[in-house]
């Protein structure tokens, strides 16, 4: 599996700080499905190939499974990818 | 104090550069740095040769410049990626920034190697190594490519350093350690080209020691000026510096490999007219008109040819300079089906000189600036593509020929991220 662009909402406060908030994601049958971001354990930029990107490493409710993802924002480009982790 | 300069080299950067966006920008999971791979031109093109080779590759025998048929019968399960000029820019933007925090003396040698002044800058890191270390390290852990740092009093023994041995190493070669140098095989030294080597090897210099210990008379008669530049650079002696902004051009020029053998007058000027475009854009941008104008043509069986003439005033108009090269490319060509035409232009005027006026188009001249000026802003605002000349319209010719062309800028990935 590739990284993949997936569509975020975030909040951006006063001080520049970005939050993703919820993230949807399409299932095999192309449904797609809103998930809360629960807490972000943490949060680092990476500039891998020159590219600027934020790594988030955030938690959500799957049911009631708890699944940690990574979500990737292209500072560049402001797409948002789902990472396999 | 004692001069101390940095050689800093990316390690097969294009490869490496595509490598780590494969693998961390669209999540692949093969490193092309693993397996026999290349960055490779457009085979349909006729662009067929390998530009970057990993190190899996390099123990196949595949070379940087070998075209990519031979390339596959030294290696048939060779991975070949296209160029991707857009991200080596990104990342060479990114690798000078590091440098420039560890000096403020930088000099960008080309897109993936520099040399840092860093005199009196590594005290605080404990020895030049351990900076040299540091520097490599950092660049590695936040770019994500290994790079050669070597190390030395003089830009020429620092680049002789960082060529040692590879990856992600630092190397020193102090005066004291020159032995180091005189050990190698005298086309390895800096300035020694295919044809230089051949000469010394008639002349017995197998070595770059050799070349040291020869009577700098003897170069001289064979070499000329070149001689004594060989000769001091065997030596480890170099007096240039290090200066962090560009030296400006002194020719501008551009040539284009034809995807298909141009055997008729016409379509040739068509492509020498794409090709005024794209060098009279360049002038123009750098505000610099030039005053000889030349045209070179290789023709299907590799036979390269060059004509030059000079015009009566300096000039940076396209008209005038495609005229110029029509003229030339009259004179010039024999009628055998040309491979690339190229357009060169030297003897540089800067600024704004008085124009000599011709009596017989006098008036065409201002309105022809003017009109030049007006396609600049139009494809700086709007893009290369937004205007272009009449004759080019559904043509077989890009309007704009030389340098790298808009498909090798973006990789073309069928899925996943596409964006920088």
């Amino acid at each position: 599996m590739l990284n993949m662009p997936v569509d975020v909402i975030a909040t951006f406060n006063v001080q520049g700080k970005i939050k993703p908030n919820y993230i949807r994601l399409e299932d095999e049958n192309h449904v797609l499905h809103t998930y809360k971001i629960e807490n972000i354990v943490f949060s680092r930029e990476e500039k891998y190939a020159g590219v600027p990107v934020i790594l988030f490493c955030c938690n959500i409710m799957r049911g009631d499974v708890v699944q940690t993802i990574h979500i990737k924002y292209h500072v560049r480009s402001h797409q948002w990818v789902i990472a396999e982790r | 104090m004692e001069n101390l300069i940095f050689h800093i080299d990316v390690n097969s950067a294009f490869l490496s550069w595509e490598a780590v966006y494969r693998l961390r920008i669209r999540g692949e999971k093969t490193d092309l740095r693993s397996i026999p791979s290349a960055v490779a031109g457009d085979v349909k093109k006729r662009h067929g040769i390998i530009l970057a080779r990993s190190a899996p590759a390099k123990e196949y025998g595949v070379r940087t410049g070998d075209t990519i048929n031979d390339a596959l019968k030294l290696c048939p399960n060779l991975v070949l990626v296209d160029p991707h000029y857009d991200l080596y820019e990104s990342c060479s933007q990114a690798f000078m920034e590091i440098l420039r925090e560890f000096s403020p003396c930088v000099e960008q040698y080309s897109v993936d190697e520099a040399f840092c002044d860093m005199t009196g800058a590594v005290e605080p890191y404990g020895s030049p190594v351990a900076a040299a270390t540091l520097m490599k390290d950092k660049i590695h852990n936040e770019l994500g490519f290994t790079v050669n740092v070597g190390i030395s009093t003089n830009k020429l023994l620092a680049k002789m350093a960082s060529d040692f041995k590879k990856p992600n190493l630092v190397h020193t070669l102090f005066p004291h350690e020159i032995e180091k140098m005189w050990k190698l095989p005298v086309g390895d030294l800096f300035f020694v080209g295919s044809a230089m080597k051949r000469k010394l090897h008639a002349l017995g210099i197998h070595t770059i020691g050799e070349l040291a210990a020869t009577d700098l008379d003897v170069l001289k008669s064979h070499f000329k000026k070149h001689g004594e530049l060989i000769y001091a650079f065997a030596n480890g002696i170099d007096v240039s510096t290090v200066s962090d902004g560009a030296p400006p051009n002194k020719c501008y020029g551009n040539s284009t490999t034809t995807p298909y053998d141009v055997d008729d007058g016409s379509t040739a000027k068509m492509v020498l007219l794409s090709l005024a475009e794209k060098v009279c854009t360049r002038l123009r941008e750098d505000s610099v008109m030039i005053s000889v104008v030349a045209v070179s043509i290789v023709d299907i069986y590799f036979r390269h040819s060059s004509h030059q003439l000079q015009l009566i005033s300096p000039t940076n108009i396209t008209n005038e300079i495609y005229k110029a090269a029509c003229r030339l490319f009259d004179e010039l060509w024999d009628g055998f089906p040309i491979r690339q035409l190229g357009i060169h232009t030297s003897r540089i005027v800067r600024g704004e000189t008085g124009k000599q006026i011709n009596l017989f188009d006098m008036n065409r001249y201002e309105k022809l600036a003017k009109l030049d000026k007006t396609v600049d802003m139009i494809r700086e605002r709007y893009g290369e593509d937004s205007i272009k000349r009449a004759v080019f319209l559904d043509g077989p010719v890009y309007h704009m020929s030389g340098g790298i062309s808009p498909e090798k800028r973006k990789a073309k990935y069928a899925d996943g991220v596409k964006s920088l």
